[in-house]
């Protein structure tokens, strides 16, 4: 079993998935060149979809695709390494939620909701640990 | 050094755990993923710098004989009688957990393959670009058949090697030879498209329950059985001594396209093909997504020369080959290519000639009932009689066709666009309907798009070209791509970049962040079909959703998982099922049960479910279960399941939203 990096600082979105147990050569090969790069710029995740992709609430659509593909570069697990799969599930949801004007409305207006939502305890995969990240999976969708 | 020499395990009997054709050797936990040909010359440096093994595998080793250029004029029979040299070596696992990439990686580029149902390519990263790879004809796409014939098998790779015996067209539709293998793996005998090849010149039987079809080559007027996952290995084992020839030293990594259509467990059979042939699969890339990532090269080269100007461009690509047509929307800007939206089907050029020889013999079914040596010929001409007219009508208004198909059966009409156009009405339906799906997914319109790339064999068919760009609302489309060779480029590159290889001019700096091409679920409410996991999700993605128990005291609940697009699950391809146990004595509706669906980066597909309210003790452990499970025998298994439980142990889909 491989735990995603474990955060210090324990951000209160984060949640730690089990990523496929599968340390295969296939997805560790890109990482060795790059994981360099990763490790460094892996800044410290915000609450806030908007910290996770490392920019301000009022952000445009276009600063936001170019955060989600800088940030892409570094955590994609074809990069990074199976491991960072969490990692970009987070960024990918962060940006497909911010990137769709709708979904991101009703993200801004219940940000302040979502954070409390998020702190509940809640059942958890096994091996997972942390809490729930604020889903909107059928939503998730939209580009 | 623990070199154990064992004989080519194809040799061995079935009942042997060595064999290939043992269901032990795939077992993929432990050999699968792990089946790596390993470079002898690595393997000394290797063993002096981390000490003694620690435990063994096996791992094909190619014998040098293999990448001698004399090779390729020798014959799969031949292969059978090297028997005797040693061509599995007993290695130790350390050499494969990749410990070792700070090595100059070159030697281990993973080559691309484009397995096509009717042609095949292979390419290389060569340290400036990609190349392809010419068999000993010059032609760098190869016919993808088997010939079958007294003591010899040989593939489409050499085309019989020596001019003397060289195939043509009308060998390969003797029955002899097996072809259209890619249309055939992993579908089970009540498919549409297993019971259109059932008009093909070799024999396709279908039981019509359910199960895998069987398929024999003829050889001295008798049927011979084999399997499509037999038949593919052996054209990739020519493919791979072709590559090795060419390269000077063994292959050992592949990155192969597929069809976007293709379900994960005829993803299973290829990768089966390809353990096999002893190639291990680095990546299973939809044909699309290879195109989108030539694309994005192109992009950043443009960049990189000040001819771009780094704002996102969105392409539409559509590829449309002799077997299935697909359609991908990718938006790409630095480099990183993301796939918004995937769509395909099993439609192809097959099954447009098909529909035109249909249409050239009206009693084309009754005809060619029964497989005799005579209806065989005739079928060959006819076929090479269509097809030739098929090519033609790409470049002229009209064609004629004259055939005489002997037996008083003579052929003789002109076949004009219009005609083309109406016998194979139902073909350009579903190619617009994957297009508009694809659109619609991407939550694009047509003007959005910035370039429509056409790919594939059937893209140069008038009608095809003009139907896809109108949809487009463009006239023209991307022209900086081979229409035949951009899949294989593509996955020749992915090859490269998944290799870990680094291009000093940036031409590898590429990204392309792939999306599920088909919804993944379970069978929930009935008969339904709840999609956990919608296509179009970006991978790596983790879904779950609630289910709850739909009678009083139910204690068991079993988890049908299913691929596909249909509402209904029987509909869909069922993957595997498992039975949650022990759920606690409750009214209907109190249980609330949660299935969670996870592709890694590996794009494994893992189903993790249990019992989450009420919580305690009492509640059973969660399962976790890696996906398909199925070998075979699908369409059997749902009807056997829903026939023996009824919906004894069905689930609801819970109304309660997981969100907040």
């Amino acid at each position: 079993m491989i735990l995603a990096p474990l955060r210090v600082s324990a951000p209160k979105g984060a949640v730690r998935f089990r990523s496929g147990a599968s340390s295969s050569s296939s997805s560790s090969s890109r990482s060795r060149i790059r994981c360099a790069a990763a490790a460094t710029a892996s800044a410290p995740a915000g609450s806030t979809l908007y910290e996770e992709l490392g920019l301000r609430a009022g952000a445009t659509v276009r600063e936001i695709k170019a955060a989600y593909r800088r940030l892409a570069r570094e955590r994609h697990p074809d990069v990074a390494g199976a491991p960072a799969a969490a990692d970009f599930v987070r960024l990918h949801h962060a940006y497909a939620t911010l990137s769709d004007p709708d979904t991101r409305a009703r993200y801004d207006r219940g940000a302040v909701v979502a954070t409390a939502v998020a702190q509940r305890p809640c059942p958890r995969w096994p091996g997972g640990g942390g809490g729930r990240p604020r889903r909107t999976w059928e939503t998730d969708q939209c580009w | 050094m623990h070199l154990v020499t064992l004989p080519f395990p194809l040799l061995l009997p079935p009942s042997t755990p060595l064999s290939p054709l043992h269901p032990t050797f795939y077992s993929r936990e432990h050999c699968l993923p792990k089946l790596l040909p390993v470079l002898i010359s690595t393997r000394k440096k290797r063993q002096q710098q981390q000490g003694p093994p620690k435990s063994h595998l096996l791992v094909p080793v190619t014998p040098s004989q293999l990448a001698d250029s004399c090779w390729l004029s020798v014959s799969f029979a031949t292969f059978y009688w090297m028997a005797a040299e040693p061509f599995y070596t007993v290695a130790s696992d350390s050499e494969t957990t990749g410990e070792d990439k700070s090595q100059p990686s070159f030697p281990d580029v993973a080559i691309g393959i484009d397995i096509g149902t009717s042609k095949c390519s292979v390419a290389v990263w060569n340290g400036h670009h990609v190349e392809l790879l010419k068999n000993t004809r010059n032609q760098k796409g190869m016919r993808s058949y088997v010939m079958f014939k007294d003591d010899t098998l040989s593939a489409g790779v050499t085309g019989g090697a020596a001019k003397e015996n060289a195939h043509e067209e009308r060998d390969v539709l003797s029955g002899s030879a097996i072809f259209n293998m890619k249309r055939l793996i992993g579908r089970m005998d009540t498919d549409e498209v297993v019971q259109a090849s059932k008009a093909l010149p070799f024999l396709v039987q279908t039981l019509g329950i359910g199960v895998r079809p069987f398929i024999a080559a003829l050889v001295n007027n008798m049927w011979r059985s084999t399997t499509p996952e037999e038949v593919l290995a052996i054209f990739l084992l020519e493919l791979k001594a072709l590559a090795e020839m060419h390269l000077k030293h063994p292959v050992r990594n592949a990155v192969l396209t597929i069809p976007v259509a293709f379900s994960r467990f005829q993803q299973t059979r290829i990768e089966r093909a390809c353990a096999m042939a002893g190639l291990h699969v680095l990546r299973l890339m939809p044909e699309p997504t290879a195109v989108a990532l030539l694309y994005a090269q192109h992009q950043q080269q443009l960049m990189h020369d000040n001819m771009g100007s780094g704002i996102e461009k969105i392409a539409l690509i559509f590829n449309m080959g002799a077997g299935y047509c697909d359609a991908a929307v990718a938006a790409t800007a630095g480099g990183v290519s993301q796939i918004r939206a995937l769509s395909g089907c099993s439609v192809g050029g097959e099954d447009i000639l098909q529909n035109i020889m249909r249409h050239l013999v009206p009693n084309f079914d009754s005809l060619y009932a029964g497989q005799t040596m005579d209806r065989i010929k005739s079928m060959g001409l006819l076929r090479i009689a269509t097809q030739d007219a098929i090519h033609k009508l790409a470049s002229q208004d009209s064609v004629e066709i004259n055939v005489d198909l002997g037996d008083g059966q003579k052929v003789s009409k002109v076949l004009d666009h219009s005609e083309f156009e109406q016998v194979n009405r139902v073909i350009f339906e579903k190619v617009e309907k994957i297009i508009n799906q694809c659109l619609a997914d991407a939550k694009l319109v047509p003007e959005d798009i910035n370039d429509v790339i056409l790919v594939g064999g059937c893209s140069r068919i008038p009608r095809i070209r003009s139907l896809v760009l109108g949809l487009c609302k463009t006239e023209v489309s991307y022209k900086n791509i081979d229409a035949l060779e951009a899949a294989v480029s593509g996955a020749a590159l992915e090859g490269a970049i998944a290799s870990g290889v680094t291009d000093p001019e940036g031409s590898l700096d590429l990204l392309t962040i792939q999306a599920t091409p088909m919804n993944l679920g379970i069978r929930a409410d009935g008969d339904n079909f709840a999609a956990i996991i919608p296509r179009n999700t970006t991978v790596p993605a983790r879904r779950e959703m609630l289910f709850m128990t739909t009678h009083d005291n139910q204690t068991e609940a079993l988890i049908s998982v299913y691929e596909g697009e249909g509402e209904r699950a029987e509909e869909n391809h069922l993957l595997g099922y498992f039975k949650i146990t022990g759920i606690p004595p409750a009214p209907k509706g109190t249980v609330e049960i949660s299935v969670c669906m996870d592709i890694d980066a590996s794009n494994v597909l893992r189903v993790f479910a249990g019992v989450v309210k009420p919580q305690g003790q009492g509640v059973p452990p969660f399962i976790e279960v890696r996906m398909p499970t199925l070998d075979d025998g699908h369409g059997w298994c749902g009807q056997a399941l829903a026939k023996m439980y009824g919906s004894k142990l069905d689930l609801a889909v819970h109304p309660k939203k997981l969100q907040p």
